[in-house]
C-alpha cells in the first residue's frame, strides 16, 4: 500500500474542494496548549475538585503553597506565620510588594476579605474551616497583619491553608448582583495576582481559556529564563482522543490518567512522554459498614481477600501504580512502618466467608457495587472482582453511576450504596484529608466518611490527633488508628496513584506536586 | 401553528418534572470535593432545592415564560448564554451535514433512478439502508480510526487547528466568521475539521433523501406528459435533468422537518466522539453534573428549534406545493 | 401466506429475512454455540487484547474476553431489547392511534397534541434523562425507548384508522349498529395490520441502534453484559492498536439492523404498495 500516494491524491481532492491549502501552520512560537480538564467554575471559592486546582496555583495565589513532591509547604504571599501556646491563634505577616493583575497592593484587607468571602459563601473549600472558624475571627492586625482566632485546636489548619485563594475585593465588589458574592461574576473572569491572567474575552465555559504571563508576579521571574508567554486550555473529552492529541502535537499536556496500556506508545513517539510521579491519590472500593453483610468483620475480610490486587495493579494496569494497604498513601507520614496489606487469597477469603455466614450474614444476597461509568478503572475494578466474588458464591451486581449520583447518595447509610470506587485526592497534604475524614464518625453523610465506619478508640485517636500540635505525638496517634482501622476492615484500599502525565516533548521544567498534579504553568518553559 | 405553543408548555413542564427526579443531588456536585452535610443543606436552601417539587416547577414555569433560564448550577453562568455560546456549533455542524444529505442524496436517488433495477440502482439501493443501519458512534470512531490516527489526513477532534485559534466572534458560526475575518486558512482549517462529523451525521439523512429522490423520479418519468414529452423526442436524461431538481426540493424540504430530530439526537454523538464543542456535549456534561438547570434548558432550546424548523418546513411547502395544506406530514 | 411469497419474489428482501432467522437462531442457541460461553461474565487477564487468530476469531477484550463468544451472546439481548420496546411500544401507541383516528374531537387533538410533545423532544436526550432519573440499566433504557417510540405507532395507526373510517365497509358495519370498538378491534385493526407491521419490524432495527447509542453512552446495558453498543464504548481508548475491538460488535450492529431495514422494506411493497411514501 502506497499511502503516501494515497495520501496526495486525497488531499489533492480535497484542496479542489476547499479555498486554500490549509495546515502546516510556520514556524511561529507556538503557545502552550493544556488540554486537561477544566474546572466547571473560576470562582477559586465556589469550587473545590481537582481541576479547580489549576486555577489556584496559576491565576491566584495563597499565603502558603505546596511545591514539590514529597510536598513541602512554603511561605507564599506570607512570609511566616506564628501560632500561640493553645493552638488556638494563627498570626500570619504578608509580604511586601505584591500587587493583583490589576496593579493594585494586595494587602491584609484583601486576605482577610477573601477569607470571609468564602467562609460566608460555604462551599467548596470551606469546609475545611468552618467547623473551627468564623469570618468575624478573621482581621487585620496592620496592613500586612493577618489573624485567625480558632474555635478549638486544629491542627491540620496550616495544611489547608493554601486552598484559599486570595481575591481582588474591589473587582469582585463592583460585580456583586443579587447578593450573589460576586459568584456569576468570578466564574468567568479573574480577580487574582497569579502567575497568569485571563486573556479578555477568551473564556468559553469547559470549552476553552487562554492566560497570558503576568510579568509583575511577586515571586519574579528570574528562576525561569525564558517563561511561557501564552497558555491555550483547550480541554480534551475522551482519553483516547486527548491521548492522541498529544502525541499528534495538538496538546502539549495532557491529563494526570494515561491509561497505562497508552504509556509505553507516548513514551515510543519522538514527539511526547509521559512523566512518572507516585503520588497521593488513593483507589479505594467502599462497603457500607452499616448494612449486612458488611456489618460483619468476616464478610469485610472475605471480600478484602477476593480482591485480585496483582491482577489489577500489575496486569490490567501494567505496573503504573502503587500498591497501598492503608487509607493513607504509603509516601505521607503517620503509616505505621510495619503495615501488611492484605493479599489475593481465594482459599483464605472462603474460610472468612464460611465464618460469616455462619454468623448469619446474608451474603446470598446480591450485593451492588455502583460504579463511575465515564471511569474506565473503576468498571474494569468491577469486572474483576465480580468474576472472583463469583468463584466464591457470591452475586455482585454493577450498577452505573456517576459522582454527584454517589455523593448524593452518600448522605445517609440507607441510601448509600452497599459498595462504590472511587480516589481519594490530595486537596490538602495531612493524613487529616485521608484517615482522618474518613475513618472519623463524625464525618458521616460525607462521602469521604461512606462506608459508615465507627470504632469508638478510632474517633478519639483522630480527634486527639486533629487537635494536636505535636507533631510527634500526632504521628503515634495517627499509627495506632491506622492499625485499628486496617485491622477492622472497613474498606479494600487498592493503590496509590502513580500520576501518568503526557507531556510532549518540548515541555520542560515541568515539575509535579501532589496538590495541583503538576499544573503550575509558571515553572515550565518550551524548548523548539 | 400556534397549536406549537402548548406543546411547548407541556414539553416545559415535563422536561422540568423529568430532570428534577434526576437522582444526582446538584447541591453536592455545586459543595464539591470536601462538603460538609451542613454545606450542602445550606445550598440546597439557597437554591431553593427543599421546597416542594411543584412550587419549584411553577417558579421554574414563571421563570421561563420571562425568558429567563436561569443560571447553571455547576458553573454558575447564565444558561442562555452558555447555550448561545454553544448553539452555532450544533447548528453549523447540523447544516452541513444536512447540506452533505442533500448534495450527495440527490444525485445518488437520480442515478438509482435512471438506472432502475441495473446495477447501479441496487448499489444506491443498498447503500442508502445501509446508511439508516449504522450506527453513527461507530461509523465516527471507525472514520476516526481510519482517516486520523491511522493515516493521519484529517484532523482528530475539534473545531478548529489549536495553533490557529478561533477567529474574531462575530456570529458564532465558525465558517460565516472565518469568511467574515475573510480568513483563508482559519477557514480551511475550520473546513477539514468538519468533515468527518458532518460525513458522519450527513449519512442517515443522506440514505432517506437518496431513496425518495429515486422514487420521485421514478414517479415522474411514468407520468402522462413525461411519455409525450418522450415521445416527442426529449432524451430520459434531460427530462430527467428538468424535473429533478424541483422534485429534489420539494423531497429535501419534507424530509427536513422528520430529518431534524434524528440530527439533533445524532449530533450527541457525534460531539462526543469528535470533541465537538456544542449543545450536545454541554448536554452530555449536564447530566453527569446533575446540572438540571442546564439540562432544562437544552431540552427547551431543541424543543423551539424543532418547533422553527417545522414551521418553516410547512411555510415552504405551502409555497412549492399549495396542495399540501392539512397536517398529513 | 401470499404476503410470504411475495416477500420471498424480492431477493433483497428476502436476504433480510433470512438474516433475521439466523440472527434469532444464534440469540436462541447462545450458550451453546459461542466458543467461550462463560466470557459472559469471565475474565482472563493473561490474554487481554489479542489480535484475531485461530483460537479468538474476533481478538480479545481489555479483559481478555473472547470477542466473538460476546458477539454472539450479544445477540439476544440486542434482540430482546428490540422486542420488549417494540412490544411495548405497540400497547402504547395503537389504542392511542385508534382512538384519535376514529373521531375528530377535542379527545382527538388532545392525543395527537400528547404524540407531538413526546415527538418534539429529543428522543435521545430524553432516553439519557430518564436512564439517569432510574437506575441506568438495560431495563431502564428500555422503558425510556418505549417512551419515544410509541408515537411513531400512534401516528402510523391515527393515518391508518382516519384512512378506514371513511371506508364503505365501515360505514356499512355502523349502520347496522356495530360497536364502534367492535369495529375498531375487528375491523378497523386487522386492516392496518401491515401497516402496523411493516412500522414494527423498522422499529426493531431502530430500537436495537438507539439502544446501542445509550450503551455507548453509558446509559443502557451495565458491564459486564456482551451488549453490543457497550464494547464498542469500551474499545475507545485502546484505538488503534486494537482495532478488533470495536469493529466486530459494530459489524453485528450494523448486519442486524440492515436486516430488519431490508425486511421491513421487502415488508412494504409486498404489504401494500401505496404505503411506499409513508416511510420515515
Amino acid at each position: 500500500m502506497h499511502r503516501a500516494a494515497f495520501r496526495s491524491l486525497f488531499l489533492a481532492a480535497l484542496v479542489a474542494v476547499l479555498p486554500l491549502a490549509p495546515r502546516d501552520a510556520e514556524a511561529q512560537q507556538r503557545p502552550l496548549v493544556f488540554g486537561d480538564t477544566m474546572p466547571a467554575s473560576l470562582d477559586p471559592h465556589a469550587l473545590f475538585d481537582v481541576p479547580s486546582q489549576f486555577v489556584l496555583l496559576n491565576l491566584y495565589d495563597g499565603l502558603y503553597r505546596y511545591q514539590g513532591n514529597p510536598p513541602e509547604l512554603l511561605p507564599w504571599l506570607a512570609t511566616g506565620h506564628t501560632v500561640s501556646a493553645d493552638g488556638l491563634t494563627w498570626d500570619f505577616t504578608l509580604r511586601e510588594g505584591a500587587t493583583f493583575h490589576d496593579g493594585s497592593a494586595l494587602d491584609a484587607e484583601a486576605v482577610v476579605y477573601s477569607f470571609r468571602r468564602l467562609l460566608r459563601m460555604n462551599r467548596g473549600p470551606a469546609g475545611a474551616f468552618t467547623p473551627v472558624l468564623s469570618p468575624e475571627n478573621v482581621t487585620a492586625t496592620g496592613p500586612l497583619g493577618i489573624r485567625f482566632v480558632l474555635s478549638r485546636p486544629y491542627a491540620p489548619f496550616l495544611s489547608a491553608i493554601p486552598l484559599v485563594a486570595i481575591v481582588n475585593p474591589r473587582l469582585v465588589e463592583a460585580n456583586i448582583r443579587d447578593n450573589d458574592f460576586g459568584t456569576a461574576w468570578l466564574s468567568a473572569n479573574d480577580a487574582g495576582s497569579g502567575a497568569y491572567r485571563i486573556t479578555p474575552q477568551s473564556y468559553q465555559a469547559r470549552v476553552q481559556l487562554d492566560l497570558t504571563r503576568y510579568r509583575e508576579h511577586f515571586r519574579g521571574w528570574s528562576g525561569n529564563r525564558a517563561p511561557i508567554e501564552e497558555v491555550r486550555v483547550r480541554p480534551v473529552l475522551e482519553t483516547s482522543t486527548r491521548i492522541l492529541a498529544l502525541m499528534r502535537g495538538e496538546i502539549d499536556v495532557s491529563d494526570s490518567y494515561t491509561p497505562p496500556d497508552q504509556v509505553e506508545r507516548v513514551n515510543r513517539n519522538a514527539r511526547t512522554r509521559v512523566a512518572r510521579d507516585e503520588s497521593m491519590r488513593t483507589f479505594i472500593i467502599r462497603m457500607n459498614n452499616a448494612r449486612a453483610p458488611f456489618d460483619n468483620r468476616d464478610a469485610r475480610l472475605c471480600f478484602a481477600h477476593a480482591f485480585n490486587y496483582e491482577g489489577f495493579n500489575d496486569v490490567i494496569l501494567r505496573g503504573q501504580v502503587v500498591r497501598n494497604g492503608g487509607p493513607n498513601p504509603n509516601n505521607l507520614w503517620g503509616n505505621p512502618p510495619d503495615l501488611q496489606p492484605y493479599r489475593f487469597d481465594l482459599a483464605r477469603a472462603r474460610e472468612y466467608c464460611d465464618r460469616a455466614r455462619a454468623a448469619g450474614a446474608p451474603l446470598g444476597r446480591e450485593i451492588e457495587i455502583h460504579i463511575q461509568s465515564e471511569l474506565d478503572q473503576t468498571v474494569q475494578a468491577a469486572q474483576m472482582f465480580q468474576a472472583d466474588l463469583r468463584r466464591l458464591g457470591i452475586n455482585l451486581r454493577i450498577v452505573p453511576n456517576t459522582w454527584p449520583g454517589i455523593t448524593g447518595a452518600t448522605a445517609r447509610a440507607e441510601t448509600t450504596p452497599d459498595m462504590w470506587i472511587h480516589w481519594v485526592s490530595t486537596y490538602f497534604v495531612d493524613p487529616e484529608n485521608w484517615v482522618g475524614q474518613m475513618y472519623d464518625s463524625q464525618f458521616h453523610g460525607t462521602w469521604k466518611a461512606s462506608s459508615w465506619y465507627r470504632n469508638d478508640g478510632v474517633d478519639t485517636l483522630l480527634r486527639r490527633a486533629r487537635a494536636s500540635t505535636d507533631r510527634a505525638e500526632r504521628e503515634t496517634l495517627y499509627q495506632q488508628a491506622i492499625r485499628q482501622v486496617v485491622t477492622d476492615s472497613p474498606d479494600i484500599w487498592v493503590y496509590n496513584t502513580v500520576n501518568l502525565r503526557g507531556l510532549s516533548r518540548r515541555v520542560q521544567g515541568y515539575q509535579f506536586s501532589p496538590v495541583g498534579s503538576g499544573g503550575e504553568i509558571r515553572l515550565m518553559w518550551l524548548e523548539n | 401553528m400556534l397549536l406549537a405553543l402548548p406543546a411547548l408548555l407541556g414539553l416545559v413542564v415535563a422536561t422540568f418534572i423529568l430532570s428534577r427526579v434526576i437522582p444526582g443531588d446538584a447541591a453536592a456536585t455545586l459543595a464539591g470535593d470536601a462538603a460538609t452535610p451542613a454545606q450542602i443543606a445550606d445550598i440546597r436552601a439557597r437554591y431553593g432545592l427543599d421546597r416542594p417539587i411543584l412550587e419549584q416547577a411553577i417558579i421554574h414555569v414563571r421563570q421561563v415564560l420571562t425568558g429567563d433560564l436561569g443560571n447553571s448550577i455547576f458553573t454558575g453562568r447564565p444558561v442562555a448564554e452558555e447555550i448561545a455560546q454553544r448553539l452555532p456549533a450544533t447548528l453549523e455542524l447540523t447544516f452541513a451535514a444536512l447540506l452533505l444529505s442533500t448534495l450527495l442524496g440527490v444525485p445518488l436517488g437520480l442515478i438509482a433512478a435512471l438506472d432502475h433495477n441495473g446495477p447501479a440502482d441496487h448499489l444506491v439501493r443498498l447503500v442508502s439502508v445501509a446508511g439508516l443501519a449504522i450506527a453513527s458512534f461507530w461509523l465516527a470512531i471507525m472514520l476516526q480510526m481510519v482517516f486520523s490516527m491511522e493515516l493521519d489526513w484529517l484532523p482528530l477532534r475539534g473545531r478548529i487547528d489549536v495553533a490557529l485559534g478561533l477567529p474574531p466572534r462575530v456570529t458564532g458560526f465558525l465558517l460565516i466568521d472565518c469568511l467574515l475575518a475573510g480568513d483563508g486558512r482559519r477557514l480551511s482549517s475550520a473546513m477539514l475539521h468538519m468533515l468527518l462529523p458532518a460525513l458522519t451525521l450527513s449519512l442517515p439523512g443522506l440514505a432517506t433523501i437518496a431513496r425518495f429522490t429515486r422514487s420521485g423520479v421514478l414517479e415522474t418519468l411514468q407520468k402522462d406528459f413525461v411519455l409525450y414529452a418522450r415521445a416527442a423526442g426529449y432524451g430520459r436524461f434531460r427530462l430527467a435533468a428538468i424535473y429533478v431538481l424541483r422534485n429534489a426540493i420539494t423531497v429535501t424540504v419534507t424530509q427536513i422537518g422528520l430529518l431534524f430530530g434524528g440530527l439533533i439526537s445524532g449530533a450527541v454523538v457525534v460531539e462526543a466522539v469528535f470533541d465537538w464543542p456544542g449543545l450536545g456535549t454541554y448536554a452530555v456534561q449536564a447530566i453527569l453534573a446533575a446540572d438540571y438547570k442546564a439540562l432544562l434548558a437544552v431540552t427547551l432550546v431543541v424543543g423551539v428549534v424543532y418547533a422553527i424548523v417545522n414551521v418553516v418546513v410547512d411555510v415552504l411547502q405551502a409555497v412549492i406545493d399549495p396542495r399540501v395544506s392539512d397536517g398529513t406530514r | 401466506m401470499s404476503l410470504l411469497r411475495r416477500l420471498l419474489r424480492d431477493p433483497v428482501a428476502a436476504l433480510g429475512l433470512v438474516i433475521v432467522i439466523f440472527a434469532v437462531l444464534v440469540a436462541i442457541l447462545a450458550p451453546w454455540i459461542a466458543p467461550y460461553p462463560e466470557d459472559a461474565f469471565e475474565s482472563h487477564l493473561l490474554q487481554r487484547l489479542r489480535e484475531p487468530s485461530v483460537e479468538f476469531p474476533f481478538g480479545t477484550d481489555n479483559l481478555g474476553r473472547d470477542i466473538l463468544s460476546r458477539v454472539i451472546l450479544g445477540t439476544r439481548n440486542a434482540l430482546a431489547v428490540a422486542l420488549s420496546v417494540v412490544l411495548a411500544s405497540t400497547v402504547i401507541g395503537i389504542p392511542i392511534g385508534l382512538a384519535a383516528g376514529w373521531k375528530d374531537g377535542w379527545l382527538s387533538d388532545i392525543l395527537m397534541r400528547l404524540t407531538d410533545v413526546f415527538l418534539a423532544v429529543p428522543q435521545l436526550i430524553l432516553a439519557l434523562a430518564l436512564g439517569q432519573l432510574m437506575a441506568p440499566g438495560l431495563g431502564t433504557a428500555m422503558v425510556a425507548l418505549a417512551l419515544t417510540y410509541w408515537p411513531f405507532f400512534a401516528r402510523t395507526v391515527f393515518a391508518e384508522t382516519r384512512r378506514l373510517r371513511g371506508a364503505l365497509f365501515v360505514d356499512a358495519l355502523a349502520g347496522i349498529g356495530a360497536h364502534p370498538l367492535r369495529i375498531l378491534l375487528l375491523h378497523v385493526l386487522p386492516n392496518a395490520a401491515p401497516a402496523i407491521l411493516v412500522r414494527a419490524t423498522i422499529g426493531m432495527g431502530f430500537t436495537i441502534l438507539t439502544a446501542a447509542i445509550l450503551g455507548f453512552l453509558g446509559v443502557g446495558a451495565v458491564p459486564p453484559s456482551p451488549d453490543w453498543g457497550l464494547a464498542v464504548a469500551e474499545a475507545r481508548q485502546y484505538l488503534p492498536e486494537a482495532w478488533w475491538f470495536p469493529t466486530f460488535p459494530g459489524l453485528a450492529i450494523l448486519l442486524l439492523v440492515l436486516a430488519f431495514n431490508l425486511l421491513g422494506d421487502g415488508l412494504r411493497d409486498a404489504a401494500d404498495p401505496r404505503l411506499r411514501r409513508s416511510r420515515r
